[in-house]
């Protein structure tokens, strides 16, 4: 339970967007296989929350409709209703904000905040676990620093939910976390967004082999490939070691159920009848944990690959082994295999221009988004940038402009979808966040105009319904414990200059 | 412009120029001559030692050519716009700027391009660039843009030495409205000179100009601490002073130990002098107090980064330091950056300062210079500052700007054509003049473009 916050002052900000319950974190041992888990946990609002409406705004939905004027009703944390001249239910607090525009909070796939934290002191680098080329066993979760200022700057660029990665330098980096911007947040149950899977960071060419290179392999991008497989192959064998187990179980349930007791020989093996003690589990291992439930569905693949041919190798092996690849990240050459990666169902998040910092990003263009999705794909603009990360909305224009400056049919709303119901769909959490929709969480960005322009900023940002940044009273904005105190010196200047 | 490069002991700047045909012949004198105000307040009255850099006489490009008039347009340069403009281009020179009236004044040879519409910016100016120097960041047998020795004392390293000029970079940069780069050193206590280039041009002569500025740092660039720098830098200055009054001594092996080389100390001799820019990277308020101390000390002292610089803004506005920035750059990435700021460029330009705009670090990404000047306006720079930021203020910066910075008369004819406001992400370029050339807008990434779109084109749209 949580109380409204109200800070007095130059930050008079009603920050009510903490956390009602713990999360329940997704170490238990891997379940037998069963479909995934329902995540439409879209809860009707109770009747009493308050209700809120923005009104008269431009209100882009992402859902392919885009409102020159409309409303948009909240009560409690979720959006009730989008559209114009709503009836609104009596006590509805109207906030006017006619001539802005509205759109779903701002999704970015890929962010290294709270892993890196800002200041880049040696002691914040938390997000390379470089001492094995597979740490598929460690959790970004267990890193993050909420206090990072970083977070208060995606916040005030719209940015609403992001997914927290380990960094590339393995094959198998670690489990991804994917966080709400909550002002506020003391630790990641805090800042952990409920019900979001947990993504695989793994990560191609270059950067493995360069970290490992002189430490034992891969030294080359065949090391890597059989790196993967080799992993897979033994999460293979981990999962059918516990399929067995609960197989086993399960039977004995059974025969308890029935009134029995078990006894060896009920699994049709051979077995002398006599009473069957319940069996040892096997050994977990945390690693095989994570891929394993890479096969069964549950964790979503999340893979740094930059060429072409080496993402047409990736989606082969995950065909090998029966998982997907949810998103590529960096997917430079994505608009080369557009058509493949559309087929295949896995998205891709990309720059809008990065380019040609290392051999493999050497063929970036900035058309790559528009290409995936004239190809019918899932493009996504992702950042792995703390100064990018508070303009996605920008990186989305200029990727936007590229593809119809080339002739390529790109509405606004499609561009829009890049940074919020495309990463919605990767990080698994697209039933909650991601458009304005009746039954979606009310996590909101007022821009001040298009937010296609480069003169555009977030005026107020809502998560949960809960209002988070509002720019008229947040400059400057100090938010987290780390930024505190530095500008004591400017009001004890002593009159002098 | 020319009246501040002669104040400057600059003689033979306009020498310089090679004949650019008879409308041009005394551009200064032009009345058409679109003189910007800022000029006055960017003059600098220090004395000049008269040395100018070397490889000033790079700058021989210029020939004639058959007149050009650009008509119609409006043109938006340092600070004024000219609405219907007309430009007359001769050569890789602008021959005359003005109003309608210069229409009819045009020669009668001339080739009429109708701009109706559009809008004329100057070519831009990426600083802090190593494009040319960098093709690939991660590839060291592609990079050339540092010395890559102990020593962090690497003055003589000469960026105009080693330009690619075919390098990917630069045609993509210039088809997005890039027309010169300062190709910045990195590394060190101070990295090397400064070269100008031109990214179009005749090859082999692209580089306007070697040894713009010397780049150096502030901040724990040596011997973990920033004091030692500030050490460092004082002992090599008072070195490079014994050693250019005592050449004949140092070569008669009669010299006490000096802190450098001969030939960084050599390098370093106009920077002492206050002839050639010292561009210092300071961010904190420490090291910008010490960029003024040695702007007092006669250094011709250009800040880049400037994190805290509005925090001393009044000082350095008044030291003349030049400030050259990202707007973006508000992260507190270290205990030098905390306090950064959005509306750093705007409190530094209300305060008097003159601030330039760039993107640090990623040659690759020189052309979202635009973009970068557009977050500046949106927290408070004035839109004509913002593109000053990026035309003249890096001209004058790095003493360019008798040639460059300005769509003006004897200036070398870089400029953008555009059809919207040139800082918006929709805009692009729609045609780019460099020496006087409208180059094609192509580069490696529209071909690989174009490649994928056409077997896109080729491919049924597959079901999402």
């Amino acid at each position: 339970m949580c109380a409204a916050i109200v800070l007095g002052g130059a930050v008079a900000l009603a920050l009510t967007a903490c956390r009602k319950t713990p999360t329940v974190a997704t170490t238990s041992p891997p379940a037998a296989r069963e479909p995934n888990r329902d995540r439409a946990a879209a809860a009707p609002a109770t009747p009493q929350a308050p209700s809120f409406a923005l009104r008269g705004a431009r209100v882009m939905t992402a859902t392919g409709i885009v409102y020159d004027r409309a409303d948009v009703l909240v009560t409690g944390d979720r959006i009730v209703a989008v559209g114009p001249a709503l009836e609104l239910p009596e006590g509805t607090t109207v906030i006017d904000v006619a001539g802005r525009t509205v759109t779903p909070g701002i999704i970015d796939t890929h962010s290294h905040i709270g892993v890196y934290g800002a200041p880049g002191f040696g002691a914040h680098a938390d997000g390379n676990e470089m001492t094995s080329p597979n740490t598929a066993h460690v959790r970004a979760a267990d890193a993050y620093w909420p206090q990072d200022p970083q977070i208060d700057r995606a916040r005030a660029g719209g940015i609403t939910t992001m997914q927290i990665l380990p960094g590339s330098a393995n094959l198998f980096g670690g489990r991804a976390v994917t966080v709400k911007t909550y002002p506020g947040a003391r630790g990641i149950d805090e800042a952990r967004m409920d019900g979001a899977p947990a993504g695989l960071k793994m990560a191609c060419g270059e950067n493995p082999k360069r970290t490992y290179g002189d430490k034992g392999g891969p030294a080359t991008r065949m090391g890597n490939v059989a790196g993967y497989r080799g992993a897979f192959i033994k999460a293979v064998e981990y999962q059918r070691s516990w399929d067995r187990y609960h197989e086993k179980m399960a039977q004995r349930r059974k025969a308890a159920a029935a009134g029995g007791t078990p006894r060896k020989g009920d699994d049709d093996r051979k077995g002398d009848g006599k009473p069957d003690d319940p069996p040892d589990p096997p050994a977990r291992d945390l690693g095989l944990e994570t891929l394993a439930g890479v096969l069964r569905g549950e964790i979503l693949v999340h893979n740094h690959c930059y060429r072409a041919d080496e993402m047409l190798g990736m989606l082969a092996l995950a065909k090998e082994f029966g998982f997907t690849i949810r998103s590529f990240h960096h997917a430079v050459e994505a608009y080369k295999i557009a058509p493949e990666l559309a087929a295949a169902g896995t998205a891709a998040s990309v720059w809008a221009d990065w380019w040609g910092f290392k051999a493999e990003s050497f063929d970036g263009v900035r058309e790559n988004a528009a290409m995936l999705s004239a190809a019918g794909g899932r493009p996504i603009i992702h950042s792995d940038s703390g100064i990018g990360i508070q303009r996605l909305n920008q990186e989305a224009s200029k990727a936007m402009w590229a593809g119809r400056r080339a002739g390529l049919d790109i509405p606004d709303d499609e561009a829009l979808r890049w940074i919020t119901t495309n990463p919605a769909w990767a990080l698994g959490i697209e039933q909650t966040v991601g458009t304005l929709e009746p039954g979606k969480q009310a996590d909101l960005v007022v821009w001040d105009g298009d937010p296609f322009s480069v003169y555009t900023k977030a005026q107020q940002v809502y998560i949960e319904g809960a209002l988070v940044f509002d720019r008229s009273r947040a400059q400057p904005a100090v938010g987290t414990d780390f930024e505190l105190g530095w500008d004591i010196a400017d009001a004890v200047r002593g009159g002098g200059r | 412009m020319i009246a501040r490069a002669l104040r400057r002991g600059l003689t033979a700047a306009v020498l310089l120029l090679a004949p650019v045909g008879p409308s041009a012949a005394a551009p200064a004198a032009k009345p058409a001559a679109a003189r910007p105000a800022a000029a006055a307040r960017g003059s600098d009255p220090r004395p000049r030692s008269g040395a100018r850099p070397r490889g000033a006489a790079r700058l021989a490009f210029d020939h004639d050519g058959p007149p050009i008039v650009l008509v119609g347009a409006e043109l938006r340069s340092d600070g004024r716009r000219i609405t219907d403009a007309v430009i007359e281009l001769r050569g890789t020179r602008i021959a005359a700027v003005g109003g309608p009236e210069l229409a009819a004044r045009a020669p009668a040879d001339a080739r009429r391009i109708d701009l109706r519409g559009a809008i004329v910016t100057p070519g831009l100016v990426a600083l802090e660039t190593a494009m040319g120097a960098v093709e690939i960041d991660a590839e060291g047998s592609t990079r050339d843009d540092t010395r890559a020795t102990p020593d962090p004392i690497r003055a003589a390293f000469d960026a105009s030495s080693a330009v690619h000029e075919h390098s990917t970079l630069l045609q993509v940069a210039a088809i997005d409205g890039i027309t010169s780069a300062a190709i910045t050193p990195q590394g060190g206590l101070v990295s090397g000179s400064i070269a100008w280039l031109d990214l179009a041009g005749a090859p082999g002569q692209r580089v306007a100009r070697g040894g713009v500025g010397m780049r150096a740092h502030l901040g724990q660039a040596v011997e973990g601490s920033r004091a030692a720098t500030l050490q460092r830098i004082a002992e090599l200055f008072d070195d490079v002073r014994f050693y250019r009054d005592h050449r004949g001594a140092f070569d008669r092996n009669q010299s006490r130990d000096l802190a450098a080389h001969r030939l960084d100390l050599e390098a370093l001799v106009p920077v002492v002098a206050g002839t050639m820019p010292l561009v210092l990277s300071a961010h904190g308020e420490a090291d910008l107090r010490a960029a003024i101390t040695l702007a007092q000390a006669g250094a011709r002292v250009v800040v880049v980064g400037g994190t805290q610089a509005w925090r001393m803004a009044d000082a350095l506005a008044r030291a003349r330091i030049p400030v050259l920035l990202q707007p973006s750059s508000n992260l507190p990435g270290a205990l030098d950056h905390l306090g950064a700021r959005l509306d750093n460029a705007a409190l530094l330009a209300a305060a008097g300062v003159e601030v330039g705009i760039a993107v640090m670090g990623d040659a690759h990404n020189a052309r979202n210079l635009t973009q970068e000047a557009g977050i500046a306006v949106s927290y408070g720079l004035d839109p004509d500052r913002a593109l000053s930021a990026i035309t003249a203020v890096p001209a004058r910066a790095l003493g360019m700007d008798a040639h460059y910075g300005a769509v003006a008369p004897g200036k070398v004819a870089n400029l953008v054509v555009w059809r919207a406001d040139p800082f918006e992400l929709s805009s692009k370029p729609e045609a780019v003049w460099i020496r006087g050339e409208s180059i094609p807008l192509v580069s490696r990434q529209t071909q690989l473009r174009d490649r994928y779109l056409q077997r896109l084109r080729d491919t049924p749209k597959a079901r999402r």
